[in-house]
């Protein structure tokens, strides 16, 4: 890059907010994800909209990428700055606003990591109910780019039912408004959500306006265990189906119980094919109700056992567990396939039979460990990018994984984005009118294709 | 080829890190600037490079090295429990082999230290300017140097004599003795705070331990070693292996003293024999808190508390090198909440680093007190009177910031308060 252009940079944003040694290049060259790397030309950290339409204006006119980054914790590869140019990382846009009591409603700048979010609004007994479980490194700019959505969704929703509305920097350099602060808004397209999911690809969300809601009084945590994971994952919409809707449902397969035992042994059955960890919350009357419930409907349905959690520290292991599965899996890998795959609430226990035929017909170890209460299930594969021939099969296996769950008319990506990762899949199972439609925006937002070029699509 | 054999050893720890960020949310350093390259992930990823021979120590590589608190933040609340402290070190190790000890800044008292009488003889020259400088508050007094090094903060005075000019070599027990110990001066407590020495000696023979000063004791080396002079560190090692044998135990009032004793073996053992000594060493080294508690066995509520701190409120700041090097958590706790006449309030990031970092805090004074700053907030919030701790590293960085932030409260060693 141009030493002229990156004293532009510095002239607008300040010395020490690019760095170009080879270190930091280095360091702001991958994300979440293990294959995916490529570095920056620069690392430049706006502080302020009017910097990030300064920094878009000079590139856009000299046709130079520009990748945004939060937290960098994404695991599609979206915020490696695939095609060089300016890594723009927000990290240092991080303050929360304002905090709206009577209108539940935050105002936070893009870099705010979701766990200082939630510290700061507990203090007002709010909560922001989005809650991807990378919440200690994920920022808001991150989320709301890959519409980002964890175990609460059961219950809650997505990031989507969040986001009132957004301040972003066009890759032209405007800076536009886009909803509002009502709940309510039906002022023409609702171009607010084309910039939810778009993985940065169309301009640099430099504010956001969320909704929050009051923290539930109350919770209890409930574990159901099965012989049958297929059985589990029956037992998943057979509660929903009985008018039950608990605030999450996640899956742990044996695999991962066995996992996790060893690493920090809590008691779980660890002959059991898997557990269902469900999460009701609300006020006591309706949350003691609601648990009953869940214990008679999973009995019903196949679970061997049923645990309440005794109170709120005996809860909070099973939910230690439940986060220390994702570390188990990774630890016990060279490389891992995380699928994303995510089909209708009904299909799971389809979708988990196909996962054990693959692992059968593949001689490959598929994990399954997911959000079941949304479909979104995370099978992973464990393999080693250097074992060739294992390699190879677990890629047969996953793209089969991703065949099965489109047939199951199911999507394939629930939560992580497209990014590089999932590009060769991409228009496989996507309606070309469709793909040509997003095509289409991203011209007329970026016509010279500046936004985290190479994304997405091939 | 290039020599790697300090990154080969750790290298199975890099290769944990999944890249998740995580520790983003925990580490000091990264909080305060916000960049990947002050951050565990950044770090961890760099050496690995190093490693794959694609990045050299190059000044900047050194100047990444050198941010790192080592407060193990990192790995206290990584998922995959990536011991980035041991992957820090190693590097900076690798680099001190490759480049030499003049490459990494920041040690000044390397050379010094080693040499324990010149290390006195450095201090000595010091508290001989000492009057010359204004005087702030009670103890405390403005160095310049120690003095420029140090960032013209608020250092408390070096002691008139130095701890080892004033003990003998042998206290015995009062009354039967029930074993023998070997006391671990460490440089802060010989030559700032000597009398916390003499307390704890005193504390010690009372309850029928006979205390031995042995006279060979060398500094215990963390800045050194922490520094990557892997060979100094070990020529320290192995005088205190020596200096400090045939003793049940060997107990010390300093909180990184008894974790750099207790961690010889982790990362300087480089054959059999150091391992057997070190780990020898290792088993033995208690630090005071849980020597009292655990060895001692000794109640809290028996314990009396000293006439001047009676109706206070006391709060507890944990230093790295007590509660994730050494696992000690809950000793101290016990017995300020134990010990009758005070009051204890927990401050709500009493696990956060006070900010000093040993060295860290000499090269980025501006990082260790907005770090600090944090810290402050959490004592502020607890309403306490003071601020008990167990590492005069942290005493020295907490006093400075307590004064800094224009706050009432007192900074005080916990054996200080008790009789
Ligand atoms: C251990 C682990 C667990 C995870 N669990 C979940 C989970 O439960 N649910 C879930 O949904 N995800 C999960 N993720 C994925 C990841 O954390 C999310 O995708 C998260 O939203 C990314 O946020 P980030 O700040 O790290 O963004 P980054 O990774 O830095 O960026 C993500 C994308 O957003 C774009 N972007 C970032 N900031 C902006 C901005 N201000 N304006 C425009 N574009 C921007 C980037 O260009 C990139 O395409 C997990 C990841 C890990 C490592
Ligand atoms: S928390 Fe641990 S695994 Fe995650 S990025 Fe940091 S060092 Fe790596
Ligand atoms: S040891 Fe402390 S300062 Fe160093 S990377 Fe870890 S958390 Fe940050």
């Amino acid at each position: 890059m141009k030493e002229s252009l990156i004293a532009e940079f510095r002239s607008i944003v300040g010395k020490e907010n690019v760095l170009t040694s080879s270190e930091a290049l280095k360091a702001y060259s991958y994300d979440g994800t293990t294959n995916w790397i490529r570095e920056p030309d620069v690392v430049v950290f706006p502080t302020t909209a009017s910097q990030v339409s300064a920094v878009l204006k000079i590139a856009n006119k000299e046709k130079i990428p520009v990748t945004p980054r939060g937290g960098g914790t994404n695991v599609s590869g979206g915020s490696v700055p695939w095609l060089g140019g300016v890594a723009l990382v927000m990290t240092k846009m991080n303050k929360i606003v304002r905090i709206d009591k009577e209108n539940l409603t935050a105002t936070v700048e893009p870099g705010v990591v979701l766990q200082d979010l939630t510290l700061r609004i507990a203090k007002d007994r709010l909560f922001f109910p989005p809650d991807p479980q990378s919440f200690l490194g994920a920022t808001l700019g991150g989320i709301i780019s890959e519409n980002g959505g964890g175990p609460a969704c059961v219950k809650y929703g997505v990031t989507k039912q969040y986001i009132l509305g957004i301040e972003v920097v066009l890759p032209t350099g405007e800076i536009v408004n886009l909803g509002g602060r009502t709940l309510k808004n039906v002022v023409g397209y609702d171009l607010l959500h084309i910039f939810i999911s778009a993985e940065g690809t169309l301009g640099v969300i430099t504010k956001a306006e969320l909704k929050l809601l009051p923290i539930p009084p109350v919770k209890k945590t409930i574990m159901a265990v099965y012989d049958d994971v297929a059985a589990a994952g029956e037992s998943v919409y057979r509660v929903l189906e009985n008018g039950v809707i608990p605030d999450k449902i996640e899956l742990l397969d044996n695999w991962v119980i066995n996992r996790i035992e060893e690493m920090m042994p809590i008691g779980l059955p660890k002959d059991a094919d898997a557990v269902l960890l469900f999460e009701c919350d609300g006020i006591s009357e309706a949350v003691a109700k609601e648990s009953e419930q869940i214990a008679e409907t999973t009995k019903k349905y196949g679970a061997r056992e049923v645990r309440i959690a005794k109170d709120d520290e005996d809860a909070a292991k099973y939910w230690m567990a439940r986060k220390a599965g994702f570390a188990a899996v990774y630890g016990k890998a060279k490389t891992v396939f995380a699928e994303d795959v995510t089909v209708p609430r009904g299909k799971i226990p389809d979708l988990i039979n196909k996962c054990k035929e693959l692992a059968k017909k593949y001689d490959v170890e598929i994990i399954v460990l997911g959000h079941a209460g949304d479909g979104n299930l995370h099978p992973a594969i464990l393999t080693d990018i250097n074992n060739k021939d294992h390699y190879d099969r677990s890629v047969k296996a996953m793209h089969e994984i991703i065949e099965g769950a489109v047939e199951l008319g199911g999507v394939l990506s629930g939560e992580h984005g497209i990014g590089l990762e999932k590009q060769k899949f991409f228009d496989k199972v996507t309606d070309p009118v469709v793909v040509n439609m997003m095509k289409g925006i991203k011209s007329l937002l970026d016509p010279n294709n500046i936004m985290n070029p190479g994304k997405i699509w091939d | 080829m290039k020599d790697l054999s300090e990154l080969k050893k750790v290298e199975q720890y890099a290769d944990q890190c999944m890249k998740c960020g995580f520790c983003s949310f925990f580490c000091p350093v990264y909080q305060e600037e916000r960049i990947e390259t002050g951050v565990a992930r950044g770090k961890n990823y760099l050496a690995k490079l190093i490693i794959k021979g694609e990045q050299e120590f190059t000044p900047e590589m050194g100047e990444i090295l050198g941010k790192c608190l080592l407060c193990k933040r990192c790995v206290a609340n990584c998922p995959s429990k990536t011991q980035i402290d041991r992957v820090v070190v190693a590097a900076r190790a690798q680099m001190v082999k490759e480049k030499g000890l003049g490459f990494i800044k920041g040690f000044v008292f390397r050379r010094a230290m080693a040499n324990r009488k010149a290390m006195g003889r450095y201090a000595r020259l010091m508290q001989t300017f000492q009057w010359l400088l204004p005087k702030t508050e009670g103890k405390v007094r403005h160095l310049p140097d120690f003095i420029k090094s140090l960032g013209g903060r608020n250092f408390p005075a070096l002691a008139r004599t130095f701890l080892r000019e004033q003990v003998k070599t042998v206290y015995p027990a009062v009354g039967p003795r029930k074993m023998t110990v070997a006391f671990f001066m460490g440089c802060a407590t010989d030559f700032v705070y000597p009398e916390l020495g003499l307390s704890l000696i005193s504390f010690l023979t009372r309850r029928g331990v006979e205390v031995r000063v042995p006279k060979e004791q060398n500094c215990c080396g963390a800045a050194i070693l922490f520094s990557g002079d892997f060979a100094t560190a070990r020529f320290l090692a192995d005088e205190n292996v020596k200096a400090l044998k045939d003793v049940d135990y060997v107990v010390t009032a300093c909180g990184t003293c008894s974790s750099t004793l207790k961690d010889y073996k982790k990362y300087l053992a480089g054959n059999e024999d150091e391992e057997k000594r070190y780990g020898e060493l290792e088993s033995r080294v208690k630090d005071a808190t849980e020597f009292i508690i655990d060895v001692l066995k000794v109640k809290p509520e028996e314990l009396t508390l000293k006439k001047e701190f009676e109706g206070k409120t006391a709060t507890w700041h944990d230093p790295c090198h007590l509660i994730r090097y050494q696992n000690i958590k809950e000793q101290p706790r016990a017995i300020l909440k134990g010990l009758k006449g005070l009051t204890y309030a927990e401050m709500p990031n009493a696990d956060l680093c006070c900010g000093m970092g040993g060295s860290f805090s000499v090269y980025h004074y501006d990082i260790t007190k907005k770090i600090a700053a944090k810290k402050m907030e959490g004592i502020k919030a607890t309403g306490a009177d003071i601020v008990v701790t167990a590492c005069p590293g942290c005493m020295i960085n907490l006093l400075d910031n307590v004064l800094l932030n224009k706050m009432p409260q007192k900074v005080y060693h916990l054996l200080e308060l008790v009789e």
